[in-house]
């Protein structure tokens, strides 16, 4: 048996970060502020419609679509770390499965309202599911992204309750209202042997069945392009390119997550050198893997160079968005790669560079994606002007693409401030295992 | 041979650019002195401007831009007018009628597109914005083409569609003599001119030829539409069905399940595909929230 005083430091380091402190007050209210402004200039978009964006015949799918792909593609991160990892037996990345959850849920439940964001008349949502035909990849979308919110929650919530538990016993100055509310989410949690066996059973069929949920997810994601004939989106990989590419993002997003929670909640005992050093290898591997597709999705058009084809990629290639299209794959993709190859580059610091390299390279991808197809339409745009042809996004444009990552912040920042962001149940658990 | 044609190419296409570019200011329009003196016989008020207005916005707009605003497509070669400038309100109501019908360079005809009526309601509406304009009226009386009958037959052999044009005078039946006549086809886009245009004879017939393999709906039905002008009886549209065309009968493209059609006519496999995902998940939740509900029953015991 585990000693008590073991048990109690854990469960007082996991619980020391629930509570209101000065900085998170302050944090709050940058968050607060920043969401006002944001949604201030998508008020004015709200009143005058989508005139205030760059947006217009030619280029209509802007940054709020590569937006929502980056958005989707960052939620995949659940089903990687808890479900793929869990299922396969890799113990190391357990402490990190809570923090993915929050991530993948937090970014899945932000990504419908980014569609949303596209919309100069949002109250047509409601058509979708008034007049929606099941032949539109727009539907299967909405219909995938709501069941992933879904699942991403009770994935993060049902290995949660014996911590909720622990939340409502052993909290103290918690209002009784708060308690109530752990209380009543705990569901009676006694830590019976016969609850044990629910818990793990639910646990195990959740992350085998968010795998599929995860792929249609961003497949379908993808679909929405490559069910076109549009040059860029015209391809048959287009499914897994987007899904390798979601887990270099999501990956990057944990540790960046990792590096703040560390630090923050002091928590170097449970987030340690060797998972940097772990999930760096992991960063290597899903970016290998997108950089293969990558050159698929590149090279193999690239060599023959069909008449559309050719407009496109040279723009790419050394035209109008050369300088992005390779900064995105030097120092979103390459660059990463060989320098986390190297033991002194997966510790933490280093590793919060270059995963924020890799995540600002991640959205920009979904740029190079979604618009520079848009300008190459397969009639000649001709007698119109100028800012018709290329497309710039507007200062409202930006704030409103801001936005969503204030609410993500918001959500992440509220959740790992309500519920222990490492699962104090699975490490006592761990350890117990490990002692006998 | 080649370096003796570099020259005489060179030339050719200067000539050939030069014409191109100079030919919108070199010429002007050619309107013929009757077709100048013609008159409205519709009167120029408030009523007919705004109905002109709606005829405009649907087909002169999109080139012309706003009256009196300047607006114009000033991408096409030669650029179209504002139509409240002087220039182009001194010309006269029958020179405006005359472009208005035969169209040159990029302007399109709108003959056959519009009707008459129309077509003045449209000048209707172009002269609202002078204010010095006077209207003179046409003596013309529209009611007269109320007289005409058009009568359509076909000869199969000869593949012939025979028109004969009369009016029925208080005394007595009389031919419409070298009456402008027009034969269309109606198609899903518009008019199909059938042959050329005519001009009636003594008798007031026309003869046309007709094209044996104008496919027709299921029973091979065509409609065809006779347009004449005559001086005295003004404009006459007739519309009549004549069972002359190849019985055609293609299913419509909303007829079956398809990607394209509606959501009662999806294919069945997508139908079958997407309801058996969400019910697949619909399953799956139930079986969470019961392991849930399990869990708090056993914590009661």
């Amino acid at each position: 048996m585990l000693e008590q005083s073991k048990i109690e430091k854990i469960t007082s380091d996991l619980l020391r970060p629930i509570r209101l402190s000065k900085s998170f007050m302050a944090w709050m209210g940058f968050l607060g502020v920043s969401l006002v402004v944001c949604l201030g200039a998508y008020a004015m978009q709200l009143k005058d419609g989508l005139v205030v964006t760059g947006l217009g015949d030619y280029v209509s799918w802007g940054m709020y679509i590569s937006n929502f792909v980056f958005f989707v593609a960052t939620s995949l991160i659940g089903m990687l770390i808890s479900a793929v990892l869990g299922l396969s037996g890799a113990k190391w990345a357990s402490p990190l499965a809570r923090i993915a959850e929050i991530i993948a849920l937090a970014f899945a439940a932000v990504a419908g309202l980014v569609i949303v964001s596209d919309m100069g008349h949002p109250e047509r949502l409601l058509n979708v599911f008034m007049y929606g035909r099941i032949q539109s990849p727009i539907l299967w979308d909405v219909t995938v992204v709501t069941i992933y919110v879904l699942i991403s929650a009770l994935f993060l919530y049902i290995p949660l309750i014996p911590d909720l538990k622990i939340c409502a016993d052993k909290l103290d100055k918690l209002p009784p209202f708060a308690r109530n509310i752990y209380k009543a989410l705990s569901l009676n949690w006694s830590g019976s042997h016969e609850q044990e066996k629910i818990i793990k059973q639910l646990t195990r069929a959740i992350a085998i069945f968010i795998i599929p949920v995860a792929l249609a997810i961003h497949t379908v994601t993808s679909w929405l392009f490559a069910s076109t004939s549009r040059v860029g989106w015209d391809s048959t990989i287009f499914g897994p390119y987007f899904v390798t590419g979601a887990f270099v993002s999501g990956t990057a997003a944990v540790i960046i997550a990792m590096y703040f929670y560390r630090k923050n909640y002091k928590l170097e005992d449970y987030i340690t050198l060797s998972h940097f050093d772990k999930i760096g290898k992991l960063l290597v591997l899903v970016s290998l893997i997108y950089l293969y597709f990558n050159l698929n999705e590149y090279m193999v058009p690239g060599y023959k160079m069909k008449k559309f084809d050719a407009i496109h990629l040279n723009a790419l290639f050394t035209g109008t968005h050369a300088l992005l299209f390779w900064s995105v794959q030097i120092f979103g993709l390459i660059l990463p790669i060989i320098l986390l190859v190297f033991n002194k580059m997966r510790k933490p610091l280093p590793m919060l560079v270059i995963a924020s390299f890799v995540l600002v390279g991640a959205w920009f991808k979904r740029y190079i994606i979604v618009i520079p197809t848009m300008e190459h339409p397969f009639l000649p745009i001709q007698n119109v002007p100028l800012n018709f042809k290329v497309y710039s996004p507007t200062l409202i444009e930006t704030l409103v693409t801001i936005a969503p990552f204030i609410l993500v912040l918001l959500i992440i920042t509220i959740l790992s401030k309500v519920i222990p962001i490492i699962s104090i149940h699975e490490t006592i658990k761990e350890l117990e295992e490990k002692n006998n | 041979m080649l370096r003796k044609n570099i020259p005489y190419r060179f030339v050719l296409t200067v000539i050939l650019v030069a014409s191109f570019y100079l030919q919108p200011f070199a010429q002007g329009w050619d309107v013929p002195a009757d077709k100048k003196a013609k008159n409205s016989y519709i009167k120029f008020d408030k009523a007919t401007a705004k109905e002109g207005e709606t005829v405009y916005t649907k087909n002169c707009q999109s080139c012309h831009g706003d009256i009196g605003k300047n607006n114009s497509l000033k991408s096409l070669k030669p650029i179209p007018p504002d139509l409240s400038s002087t220039k182009s309100q001194q010309l006269t109501d029958g020179e405006l009628f005359y472009i208005l019908n035969t169209g040159r360079m990029i302007m399109p005809s709108f003959n056959n597109v519009l009707s008459e009526t129309d077509r003045w309601k449209v000048i209707s509406y172009i002269r609202s914005f002078n204010n010095s304009y006077i209207q003179v009226l046409s003596k013309t009386d529209p009611t007269k083409s109320n007289l005409v009958k058009i009568n359509l037959s076909y000869d199969s052999i000869n593949s012939i569609v025979r028109v004969q044009v009369t009016a029925s005078e208080k005394a007595g039946v009389v031919a419409l003599k070298n009456s402008e006549i027009i034969l269309f086809a109606n198609r899903y886009f518009g008019k199909l001119q059938i042959d050329k245009t005519l001009r009636t004879d003594n008798d007031g017939i026309a003869l046309f030829r007709f094209t044996k393999n104008l496919p027709g709906d299921k029973s091979g039905n065509v409609e065809l539409i006779v347009k004449v002008n005559d001086d005295k009886y003004g404009e006459i549209l007739s519309q009549s069905k004549l069972k002359i065309g190849v019985p055609t009968d293609k299913p419509s493209l909303t007829e079956k399940r398809a990607i394209w059609n509606v959501l009662l006519k999806a294919p069945i496999w997508l139908i079958i595909t997407y309801t058996s995902g969400v019910l697949i998940f619909g399953v799956f939740l139930l079986f969470l929230l019961y392991g849930l509900f399990r869990i708090k029953k056993s914590g009661n015991n």
